[in-house]
């Protein structure tokens, strides 16, 4: 039980911009005034810092099978950056594919506590929440992959579509899963008989259907189910020049429903070879700007190493071809697959430095701060532990042209230096927690209101914002200091966030055929039982 | 001032200042390191009509090369660094390269390089392959006998061209003779070359014309057929004029040849000893024939 | 010449992490501040002077009297000087060095040189497994300098090489120069098994008939010259090289055909074709 005095508070969600307020805190929740014992209670002094609710990362690749192939192929990537253990902390190593532990620790010292585990591939569940079980510290969710799932595919074709929600309800049950998340829709299929999509009414290769039709599919069942969270889309011909088009349209498939876009930043580009890709993100932010059903994160570069993966199959073996480094690549049985390479983002490469400005204009662009959310994709276009440098580029205008004016000349051809907006803290709060939240449907997240998880962060006013987000004076998960002064001071477990729909029965009987047919594994050992996850929330549905 | 008895003009030899470079070539045996440095020196004798001035500077023994093959040090000069890389690209790829068992390497240290090597590496179609070793590369590109291998870039660096003397008989058997026995006397002394064919010219030229087309013509003051008809620089006694030209990578090396080359011509039959200059305006060196020989240089 | 010379006061057996034992260091330091060099003995820190008595000041030239199988990382990342170790050394002896040079009159473990990139390694005794490869999930070994070996090496020497020249004297284990990219390797003794597997680029060259991968191309018998001046440069370096070597005639195989196939493994075929 305790008071954060004096603070200044960044709470968008109640309007509250930087004004001095307390807050109170009691069993790990915010609490009024009225609800604690004023004389017991211990005084946490924020006067001189700012005070905002924990970060929220929509799309993160923290754990699961494709991180640990990752890991796996990149010794050389944890050689670099050993972590020591401390009197709380475990050792490990990062960088761009660290282990669990660490990723967990330099998350929270961030001052962020919640974070999507963006792609999930139903049979590798059981994985990804055994590596969350060791992600101490945040709370953690699971987007689970249905974009080239057999089942969904063939039902589409056969036009049974109550069969599908049944499905997708059921699968998000067995998986623990938290939303629905579809990449390249048809695509990572044909990739199993090594092509790929090019657009959204290319046919899926066995089945008949097309990506268009899996979109609005997967955003119908999304919105009947009532998830608190829309489709969450990496859309088809991620990373090609022109790619724009597809992004586009795939906006527009979605009519006045929900949906959201993730690492738009690469999705959005123009001309028609790698030679001379362009920055469409004017056209698309314009877009955006118009439809107030969609939000996106937006996947900014950060130059430096990265590790590329996604489920994105053929794309990631298009990026092996152009980088020569090493790939990996896994095919999940009927459900999807993932390539991984390591990659390097050069600030003198043009197509690098174009991309770089391309999120930048996305973030700048984009009027309703939220509806855009800060992500790097981690680790795909740069390491989550960069975001107080995006911070930075977003709030001053001056270090973001000096960084203009270091990069690659090309980036220069993007509207960027032409940009004079600069990001006030307020809006940096609903970019990186209250956005995110809301996005999510976590209503007691993002915001420092009663009732609220009692996840805070207490950053030093800096003029330098970079430093400002990197060294958190405290950070609070569920009332529990985490944090203080840049070094983690406890050990705790967060929760797993779930959702729990209905499914009919029945559908259970036609899944167990499929699963004598062609899984590898008996139906009886694919779910994840919840008794297995150590703390779990059930997140209400809408 | 005599030497010999034979007279030694009071002038100087004017030379020019040009870009030189010297390689090594090695093969199988002597036979063969000397017919590809003889290919390569061939027509290339005046930097004006040949594009540059090559000669064998000598026989280099196995012990002295980096393969421990029999060697031929060739010279080359040039009026710029670009027409001399150039050159050699062209004369190395033609006649070394072509030439049985050949290897070819720089074999002058230089602060400046020109890539030789590393041009030629192309010809091997995509299947050359580079070694390096001890901070030199080289490429070795595959040929139909085998394998050719030149290093990647050449030493180049300030030279001397053009250093002579003129030896002025009473017949020709005996200034042949005498300028037979300088060329061999220079032969001797390292860092030069003497371009023209066996080192000698017969036909010196003077830098005017009475055509308009023609920059230089034959040295008439010094023909002694037409003696009489132009303005000769001849004696009754002089029947015949030698010439023997020196070009060098060291203005002293150039200098130490005339001395050792005009020593050797002074023999019975010869009258005079002289240089070719242009009075002294063109050329940035000046050997002064009576410095040189009292052991002094200009 | 100035030197530093550690005298090694007790044989352990317990792993000492010692990247601090490295010219650019001691060359500006005392002799009480390289004994004050800190130095991991199994988990625990220690100083340098624990180990060695300290003789001499502020050059990078280190002597070490002693047997140090259990000492890791000396000269790890060198860039200048010279380490003389009289006995025997542990793993990773001038991983990354870039300049300098290193001699050792015993023998070596594993990862000599690995990943180094310039500067000379010389060694009397044996050395272990992985002499001047990459670290694991690293795209490039050694890139440069050069590793002479007068004993045997282990297995996977040049492992991902990149540019240089490494030497075995006498015999090497399996896999030399796999996945080599350039560079040369020359084995004077014999081979182990499957040289030169997944090599793009760069030369092995071996004076005692391997058993070589199907994916390896028998193209003809040739005299190389550039083979000459490196068997000359290594005559020069005191090595054993017999006249027969340098006249005579070596098989070329390409390979590995799995990959470029620019490769090429040179078998000594006796001085007569
Ligand atoms: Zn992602």
């Amino acid at each position: 039980m305790f008071r954060i005095s004096g603070g200044e508070v960044y709470d968008p969600l109640h309007g509250i911009n930087g004004e001095k307020r307390d807050i109170y805190v009691r069993d790990g929740k915010i609490v009024a005034p009225e609800d604690v014992d004023q004389k017991h209670l211990e005084v946490i002094d924020a006067s001189g810092l700012v005070v905002m609710a924990g970060g929220v990362d929509i799309h993160s690749h923290i754990a699961g099978s494709k991180v640990n192939i990752g890991r796996k192929i990149r010794p050389e990537d944890h050689r670099r950056d050993p972590v020591p253990r401390s009197q709380v902390t475990r050792s490990g190593v990062g960088y761009t594919v660290g282990t669990t532990f660490v990723n967990a620790y330099r998350y929270a010292r961030l001052g962020y506590t919640t974070i999507m585990e963006a792609a999930v591939p139903p049979l590798k569940a059981r994985h990804t929440h055994e590596e969350l079980m060791d992600t101490p510290l945040i709370d953690k969710g699971c987007l689970i992959l249905m974009g080239n799932n057999n089942f969904i595919l063939r039902h589409i074709g056969s036009g049974d579509y109550d069969k599908i929600r049944n499905f997708v309800s059921w699968l998000l049950h067995a998986c623990k899963g938290y939303g629905i998340k579809a990449v390249n829709p048809g695509g990572i299929e044909n990739w199993k008989w090594g092509k790929n999509v090019a657009g959204l009414d290319d046919l899926v290769m066995g089945y008949g259907v097309t990506p268009r039709q899996i979109i609005t599919t997967l955003i119908r069942v999304n919105e009947e189910l009532g998830l608190p969270h829309p489709l969450h889309l990496h859309c088809n011909n991620l990373g090609l020049p022109g790619n724009y088009q597809t992004t586009l349209e795939t906006m527009k498939v979605a009519g006045q429903s929900r949906l959201h876009l993730t690492h738009l930043q690469f999705h959005s580009y123009g001309g028609e070879s790698m030679r001379n890709l362009s920055s469409q993100a004017p056209v698309l932010a314009e877009y955006i700007n118009e439809h107030e059903n969609l939000s996106i994160d937006v996947g900014q570069i950060i130059f430096g190493e990265v590790t590329t993966m996604t489920a994105d199959g053929p794309w990631q073996y298009t990026l092996y071809q152009l980088s020569h480094n090493k790939w990996a690549n896994s095919d999940v049985e009927y459900e999807t697959g993932a390539g991984i390479v390591p990659f390097l983002f050069k600030r003198d490469n043009p197509i690098h430095a174009t991309q770089w400005a391309i999120g930048l204009e996305l973030f700048l662009l984009i009027q309703d701060p939220w509806r855009v959310i800060l992500t790097t994709d981690h680790p795909n276009a740069g390491p989550f532990f960069f975001y107080p440098q995006i911070i930075k580029l977003l709030m001053d205008k001056k270090y973001r042209d000096e960084m203009l004016a270091s990069v690659h000349e090309r980036a220069s051809c993007t509207l960027l230096s032409q940009i004079d907006r600069e990001y006030s803290l307020y809006e940096i709060a609903i970019i990186t927690r209250a956005g995110p939240a809301r996005r999510l449907g976590l209503r007691h997240k993002g915001h420092l209101g009663v009732g609220a998880d009692a996840d805070i962060a207490i950053y030093p006013k800096e003029v330098d914002a970079e430093w400002m987000f990197s060294n958190p004076r405290y950070v609070f998960k569920d009332g529990l200091l985490v944090v203080k002064d840049g070094q983690i001071v406890t050990d705790y477990m967060g929760r797993s966030l779930l959702v729990e729909t209905a499914w009919e029965e029945s559908i259970a009987e036609e899944i167990g055929k499929e699963f004598d047919r062609f899984y590898s594994i008996s139906l009886e050992n694919y779910p994840v039982e919840l008794d297995y996850l150590p703390r779990y929330e059930v997140i209400p549905c809408r | 001032m005599q030497v010999n008895g034979v007279e030694i003009e009071d002038t100087f030899a004017e030379a020019f200042r040009m870009v030189g470079s010297r390689i090594l070539i090695t093969a199988c045996s002597r036979q063969w390191a000397l017919q590809a440095a003889t290919t390569m020196t061939g027509f290339a004798t005046s930097v004006i009509g040949c594009g540059c001035e090559a000669g064998l500077e000598r026989e280099v023994e196995p012990e002295e090369t980096p393969d421990g093959r029999p060697g031929t040090s060739v010279l080359l000069f040039a009026m710029s660094k670009k027409s001399l890389a150039d050159q050699l690209i062209k004369r190395i790829g033609q006649c070394v390269m072509t030439s049985p068992t050949s290897a070819c390497y720089n074999f002058l240290e230089s602060s400046e390089t020109v890539l030789v090597g590393g041009k030629l590496r192309y010809f091997g179609d995509g299947y050359q392959i580079s070694k390096l070793l001890g901070g030199r590369r080289f490429w070795r590109i595959p040929v139909m006998e085998g394998e050719f291998l030149i290093e990647e870039s050449f030493g180049v660096q300030e030279a001397v061209g053009g250093g002579n003397f003129l030896i002025l008989g009473q017949d020709l058997e005996s200034t042949l003779r005498a300028t037979e026995r300088a060329v061999a006397e220079i032969g001797k002394v390292r860092g030069v070359i003497t371009p023209f064919p066996g080192g000698i010219v017969r036909s010196g030229s003077k830098v005017s014309s009475k055509y308009k087309f023609l920059r230089a013509s034959s040295n008439t003051p010094y023909c002694p057929t037409i003696r009489s008809l132009v303005d000769s620089q001849l004696s009754e006694a002089v029947n015949c004029v030698l010439e023997i030209v020196i070009d060098g990578l060291e203005k002293t090396e150039v200098g130490e040849a005339m001395r050792v080359g005009i020593r050797a011509a002074c023999l019975p039959g010869i009258v005079r000893i002289s240089a070719g200059n242009y009075g002294g305006a063109l050329g940035q060196y000046h050997f002064y024939l009576r410095d040189i020989l009292g052991g002094t240089l200009g | 010449m100035d030197k530093v010379i550690l005298r090694l006061k007790e044989r352990s057996n317990i792993p000492v992490e010692a990247e601090a034992i490295c010219p650019d260091l001691f060359l500006t330091k005392s002799q009480q501040e390289i004994e004050e060099l800190a130095l991991y003995y199994g988990n625990k820190g220690r100083r340098l002077g624990d180990f060695f008595q300290v003789q001499g000041e502020r050059s990078d030239n280190i002597v070490i009297e002693g047997e140090i199988p259990n000492f890791k990382k000396i000269g790890q990342g060198m860039s200048r000087g010279n380490i003389h170790i009289q006995g025997d050394v542990g793993m990773h002896l001038g991983a990354l060095m870039k300049g300098g040079r290193i001699l050792v009159e015993g023998n070596v473990s594993d990862w000599l040189g690995a990943e180094m990139e310039g500067g000379s390694i010389r060694v009397k005794g044996n050395a272990g497994h992985l002499v001047g490869a990459a670290y694991r999930g690293s795209s490039r070994g050694m890139r440069g300098g050069e590793i002479i070996v007068e004993g045997d090496g282990g297995s996977e020497v040049g492992e991902l090489m990149r540019r240089g020249l490494i030497v075995i004297g006498g015999r090497a284990g399996d896999f030399v120069g796999a996945f080599l990219i350039a560079g040369t390797i020359v084995v004077l003794g014999p081979v182990g098994l499957r040289p030169g597997a997944g090599m793009k680029r760069g030369t092995i060259v071996a004076f005692q008939e391997p058993d070589l991968l199907p994916t390896f191309h028998y193209n003809c018998l040739c005299q190389l010259s550039f083979l000459r001046i490196y068997l000359h440069h290594l005559r020069e370096e005191d090595l054993n090289i017999p006249q027969e070597y340098l006249g005579g005639f070596y098989k070329r195989y390409n390979g590995d055909t799995l990959e470029l196939g620019k490769g090429e493994i040179l078998v000594w075929a006796g001085q007569v074709a």
